[in-house]
């Protein structure tokens, strides 16, 4: 009784963690918004740059992509960590510090999707 | 645009081209041309240098008129049109949806980074940078209007 008490408190009182860049989600959401920003004019400056095979259209829903695959995160801390790691990546494009290999990585698929029907579980070797 | 501004330059000017030839340097001086367009300082000269040639000969335009490059002026129906035909051209958007008054995300269905490409063509088109804080709030293209008209100072 006193032990599940005592959990019970414990999970109430928020745990307050030191912020990483922002402090609330809108803050973050605004970090994420400049950065989309940056990649979004960027994106011709790189194709012409590198001299990538692929058009402006392409080389912008592929940031679009990228953005999109870590939609659902609403922790601030995670999504600041996100904008460094974004921001990074951006300097390096801009600098020319990466090659075009490292560019087209983002188009290539490097690792197989999970399975999720039974039959190519099967095939897999995982348990259903 | 600009050749139509050069056009009401040369006629204004040359209504008071003719007068110079006749010496009215008052009348010449009344007839204000365009507010885009400088008076040259020095009057006597060129009336003596007209009433040589003639009345009829207008006097080349860059003899007499300063011309500075400038957009037209804003009105919040051009702010309206260029902002509905960029959102027309914007591939994600049904140009039949759209209205002025349909909110982006509710009616039109877009992304919140659909919103932001949205205002970056706007910066584009306009030629002024929007603030992100006051760019997430413009959810609709009357909103964008009303926005812009009042950095612009576009009396309503």
């Amino acid at each position: 009784m006193a032990s599940s008490a005592a959990t019970r408190a414990a999970a109430s009182t928020a745990k307050v963690v030191k912020p990483i860049l922002s402090r609330d989600l809108d803050e973050a959401k605004r970090r994420v918004r400049e950065l989309y920003r940056a990649w979004y004019r960027e994106v011709p400056n790189t194709v012409s740059l590198f001299q990538l095979d692929i058009t402006t259209r392409q080389g912008r829903d592929k940031v679009k992509e990228m953005f999109d695959k870590n939609k659902h995160v609403t922790d601030p801390r995670v999504i600041d960590m996100l904008v460094i790691k974004g921001k990074m990546e951006l300097q390096e494009t801009i600098n020319v510090w990466k090659q075009k290999t490292h560019v087209m990585r983002y188009f290539y698929e490097t690792e197989e999707p999970r399975p999720t029907d039974f039959l190519s579980k099967f095939y897999r070797g995982h348990d259903p | 645009m600009a050749a139509r501004v050069l056009q009401q330059c040369v006629r204004s000017l040359a209504r008071p081209s003719l007068r110079l030839s006749s010496g009215h340097l008052a009348v010449r001086a009344a007839a204000a041309p365009l507010a885009t367009v400088h008076r040259p300082l020095s009057f006597a000269a060129d009336s003596r240098r007209t009433r040589w040639l003639g009345q009829s000969r207008i006097p080349s335009v860059g003899v007499l008129c300063r011309q500075y490059g400038d957009l037209p002026p804003l009105t919040l129906e051009t702010i309206k049109d260029r902002v509905m035909y960029v959102l027309k051209l914007y591939d994600k958007i049904n140009p039949e949806k759209l209205q002025t008054s349909s909110h982006f995300m509710k009616d039109l269905g877009l992304d919140s980074l659909d919103q932001v490409e949205i205002i970056m063509a706007m910066e584009d088109e306009f030629g002024f940078e929007i603030p992100d804080a006051e760019a997430e709030k413009l959810m609709s293209p009357e909103e964008i209007v009303q926005y812009i008209a009042d950095k612009k100072d576009v009396y309503e």
